[in-house]
């Protein structure tokens, strides 16, 4: 391990002085510890050792070594490699250290390290309970936040389509992470469920699109599920008097509501996803009932009825 | 593949090194506390390690100095790390979204915001506005709960199962309340079950907080709401469409093929509702009470879609 970690620091420090992009050959025979008796062998090595500095965020680059581009070399720029020291004083310090040992992002408790570029972690606050969890697949998360911060491009599949996208932002709402950019192919501002994105890629190119000046991903985000989308309904729902109390917590402020004698609540409100809408509803079982529009009536019908068992 | 501890040691080194070169002499407790290091040795060896690395010629002029004498550490030679490496697109994004999802919850002290910011404004101009967290509006019982535990004082609680929709009364010493996958949940032991039990917030219909008070445990605070299947469990056999994929990350299932998964519920009436709502996205391969349970639900909504005969 102590090789490794020797040769590593003796790249890491060669890259970071040398003010040139360095070939692979050069590296080999310049820097202690990557003298290999075969190319196989230290291509194999290097190929390791860069993997690594880059998963940890070092910024290593090829850049051509000549004006002729015969050549290609590795570089780390200083300045792109520095981090901008956002001088935290030790109360901030303490303060974002608890916040990240009581929430956790991916399911993963956050350790120490997290704060070893800030100057390391104060005194360790043990026994602070979990405030909170944002489950999400950590590493698709963090390759959007990059996309995001880069304005890199990125393409997945979503509802079995292949969707071209800018992303503008990210957002964690109602436990789910949402990433918020522009479909290409329609020009249009959508948002969607990370975890249900499929074979996601990301973008070499920085700087790829502009972010609309004033663009805000909170103002981009809508509150339930059944407002994100692109079709227009009013809908009106009956809630029998024992989930009347739970439906009333979820309907939007807009929405307008009366309450029968029994108790049960009639509520008016716009659908822009009939889809997420009918989802809703059919949790309620029988204890509620769409009345109007006749046609999403029909489709709640029609998708029970599809609902195969053996 | 590097070993993940030899990454681990490594990202210690490069986040140690910097804050060892801007302090000479500091003092070895504090820069093991800082940095996680639980044994002197452990430090020692770094320091060690970093001794035999520098630049190439590797001469007394190239290589760094590293030392510790009479509990002092000190770094030379190594002006190249003085500043940390910028942050990867995955530590940046676990200390903003665990700042920004504390802040939300309202629970946040003012050191927290200002850390926030300063850390958004040194990792991208954008962040502001392309990331947003926010845990759900705390549920007006949160507060209550909080008060109690902090009061120790055992609540009363008019409860709603998830799974069946029972209304049942029930004392309950509360421990802690969190958030996850975007619900509010109180862990505390249940004195009509006389066992440790968790309730979804969002369930609770009414409560109040009762005189007495109780101990609360030393340990076991860490919630386990991820669903651990147990002998009591339904087991049903599904098949999802490709658009209902989602399922098997979302919940916590067995996975026995590319499309087919095991579901474990505590309730037949979880499993179907859920197949309600997948409709044609998902069939019920195996799992007689959950097919029993199904084809009552599926019977009690149509019933009351059925049109109206006058």
């Amino acid at each position: 391990m102590n090789k490794v970690i020797e040769r590593i620091i003796n790249l890491l420090a060669f890259l970071l002085t040398v003010g040139r992009p360095v070939s692979a050959e050069e590296i080999r025979f310049t820097v202690a510890g990557y003298d290999q008796p075969t190319d196989e062998a230290f291509r194999r090595m290097f190929e390791r050792d860069k993997d690594l500095l880059r998963g940890l965020g070092i910024p290593m680059k090829l850049a051509p070594t000549d004006h002729w581009e015969v050549e290609f070399g590795y570089v780390v720029d200083p300045d792109e490699y520095q981090l901008v020291d956002p001088g935290l004083t030790d109360e901030e310090r303490a303060a974002l250290w608890l916040a990240a040992q009581v929430v956790r992002v991916g399911g993963e408790p956050t350790g120490p390290e997290a704060m070893f570029k800030l100057g390391g972690a104060p005194s360790s606050t043990t026994g602070e309970p979990l405030a909170a969890n944002l489950g999400a697949d950590l590493d698709t998360v963090a390759a959007l936040f990059d996309a995001v911060a880069r304005h890199a491009r990125i393409e997945f599949g979503y509802r079995d389509k292949t969707r071209k996208v800018e992303p503008y932002g990210l957002a964690h709402r109602h436990g789910h992470w949402y990433v918020v950019g522009r479909q290409r192919d329609i020009d249009e501002i959508r948002v969607y469920r990370v975890d249900r994105l499929t074979k996601l890629s990301v973008g070499e190119e920085d700087e790829a699109f502009e972010r609309p000046k004033g663009f805000r991903v909170d103002e981009a985000m809508v509150e339930r599920p059944w407002e994100a989308g692109d079709e227009s309904y009013q809908v009106t729902v009956r809630f029998d008097a024992d989930v009347a109390w739970l439906a009333r917590r979820e309907l939007p402020p807009g929405a307008v509501t009366e309450t029968a004698d029994d108790g049960s609540t009639t509520a008016s409100f716009p659908v822009a996803n009939p889809a997420a809408f009918i989802g809703w509803i059919i949790g309620f079982v029988d204890k509620a009932e769409i009345l109007e529009p006749q046609e999403l009536r029909d489709r709640l019908v029609s998708h029970i009825s599809g609902v195969a068992s053996p | 593949m590097t070993s993940p501890r030899t990454v681990k040691r490594l990202r210690r080194i490069l986040g140690m090194l910097p804050y060892v070169i801007a302090h000479p002499g500091a003092d070895i407790a504090e820069v093991m506390e800082r940095f996680d290091y639980t044994r002197e040795a452990e430090l020692v060896d770094d320091l060690n390690l970093i001794f035999m690395c520098g630049l190439p010629g590797y001469g007394p002029g190239d290589l760094i100095d590293a030392d510790v004498e009479e509990g002092a550490v000190w770094v030379d030679m190594a002006d190249y790390f003085a500043t940390p490496s910028q942050f990867s697109p995955r530590e940046a994004l676990v200390l903003l979204a665990s700042g920004m999802a504390l802040m939300s919850s309202g629970q946040a002290p003012e050191a927290l915001h200002t850390a926030v910011q300063k850390l958004s404004s040194a990792l991208f101009p954008d962040a502001e506005t392309s990331l947003v967290v926010n845990l759900d509006t705390e549920p007006e019982p949160v507060a209550t709960l909080r008060k109690a535990i902090s009061d120790r004082q055992p609540v009363e609680l008019v409860y709603s199962k998830v799974s069946t929709g029972e209304t049942t009364t029930r004392v309950v010493e509360p421990w802690s309340v969190f958030s996850t996958l975007g619900n509010w949940y109180v862990v505390g032991h249940c004195r009509n079950a006389d066992d440790k039990r968790v309730f979804r917030v969002d369930r609770i219909r009414d409560m109040k907080i009762l005189s007495g008070d109780y101990e609360m445990p030393v340990q076991d605070l860490e919630p386990v709401v991820e669903y651990t299947p147990n002998e009591d469990d339904v087991r049903a056999t599904i098949r999802l469409g490709s658009s209902a994929r989602w399922v098997a990350d979302y919940y916590p299932v067995v996975k026995k093929d590319e499309d087919i998964i095991e579901f474990y519920a505590s309730s037949p009436a979880t499993v179907a509702r859920l197949l309600l709502r997948l409709g044609r996205d998902a069939t019920l391969l195996d799992g007689p009470e959950v097919a029993t349970e199904l084809e009552n639900h599926q019977r009690r909504l149509l019933a009351r879609y059925r049109p109206q005969k006058s």
